[in-house]
């Protein structure tokens, strides 16, 4: 059975004061911090891609866990700012950067918020079927490089990170169960317009208090466990107001759902496993994770632990 | 609805959702801003009167109805 093994992340040295870039906006400080959440915001360099931030998670991960390089047969990006525009696709950039063995598929996935949980169905899913035993699927969606600099309600919000995960046959945790959803009706709530990204706050805020909590309850349901029977629910880390409410909506103990966004922000595909990694090797025994965003896309699954 | 039932799910919702907040009469007619509710305090706020009165609120209409009684106005308008 296939499942995660182990799980790396980078986050960039090079950070904004989101305090300081607060009193650019002219929005209160304590706002920022307490309701939004985030006091620092990690920032990829100009010069610094989406596969500098992927082989630094690598190395992170190598330096802890035995990975055999040459093993690897699967790879898998997502992404929805890709490298040289995404072709070619970023993950073949990876796997020369990583100088991995030539029988190895590659391939991106073009999601957001959502994307780990669905990222981590797909690259299991592809490796089982194709008889795979060793994979690595990235998260690194650099925002950043889209934001509008006059946009306070973006610029205050979305940091830089990058994720792997080790997706291999001897796995901590496997998946039990999970559940997808879109809206593209909704679509318009965030998106790309000429450039720079936009985004319907209250529209977003509205999905996730009243979209995610029922998906958690449903897939609860199919596996007859309630929310007493999670010890871990990692939510997207998206604002720290929402968060809560979401949090208080689905009927979660708030101590099972840590909220950690204060050094990072909102990290999109990577926030996580970024939770996931600190927590590994407390070996809690059920974890729900749910990913939501642009799309609207929305996505919760199951894991438990592998005895 | 009648307006004491319009006004009082109005109340309710803005009390709970903001902290150590306390409607007085004298507070029906300023502004959100101005009683401490923030912008995303109002998020909320209008979800769930929203969803406690019935009443479908739109982002455009949302942003008009920037004091109490104007909310209470609005649920008994529609």
């Amino acid at each position: 059975m296939l499942g995660i093994e182990a799980v790396a992340s980078f986050v960039p040295e090079n950070m904004i004061d989101n305090l300081e870039q607060a009193d650019r906006f002219g929005a209160e400080r304590e706002f920022v911090e307490k309701k939004i959440g985030v006091s620092r915001l990690p920032r990829l360099r100009e010069d610094e891609s989406v596969a500098y931030g992927c082989v630094e998670a690598f190395k992170t991960l190598a330096k802890t866990n035995a990975v055999d390089i040459d093993k690897i047969d699967c790879l898998v990006v997502c992404t929805q700012n890709p490298d040289s525009g995404g072709l070619p696709h970023n993950s073949a950039i990876l796997h020369a950067e990583l100088g991995l063995k030539e029988e190895c598929a590659c391939f991106d996935i073009g999601l957001g918020c959502s994307g780990y949980v669905y990222g981590l169905s797909i690259i299991e899913s592809f490796m089982q079927a194709n008889g795979l035993k060793n994979g690595l699927f990235f998260t690194c969606d650099p925002y950043s490089k889209i934001l509008n600099p006059e946009d306070k309600n973006t610029c205050l919000l979305f940091g830089d990170a990058a994720t792997v995960t080790l997706i291999s046959d001897r796995p901590k945790y496997v998946r039990a169960a999970a559940k997808f959803s879109t809206r593209g009706a909704g679509r318009e709530a965030l998106e790309k317009v000429d450039g720079h990204l936009t985004m319907n706050g209250r529209a977003v805020f509205n999905f996730a208090l009243m979209d995610v909590p029922k998906q958690i309850k449903s897939l609860l349901e199919l596996e007859a466990l309630s929310v007493t029977d999670i010890d871990l629910f990692l939510l997207h880390q998206g604002s720290r107001f929402m968060l809560e409410n979401t949090i208080k909506r689905a009927g979660i103990p708030a101590d099972r759902a840590p909220i950690e966004l204060s050094q990072t922000g909102n990290t999109v595909s990577s926030s996580i496993p970024i939770l996931l990694e600190k927590r590994l090797d407390d070996m809690p025994g059920v974890i729900l994770m749910s990913g939501f965003g642009v799309g609207l896309s929305w996505a919760s699954a199951i894991y438990t632990q592998n005895f | 609805m009648h307006r004491e039932e319009a006004a009082k799910i109005v109340i309710e919702v803005l009390e709970d959702n903001v902290l150590d907040l306390e409607i007085t009469e004298d507070m029906m007619d300023q502004t959100l801003v101005d009683i401490g509710v923030d912008s995303l305090d109002v998020m909320l706020v209008m979800m769930d009167i929203q969803e406690k009165s019935g009443v479908p609120i739109s982002d455009d209409k949302a942003d008009e109805l920037n004091t109490p009684r104007k909310i209470v106005d609005f649920i008994l308008d529609s």
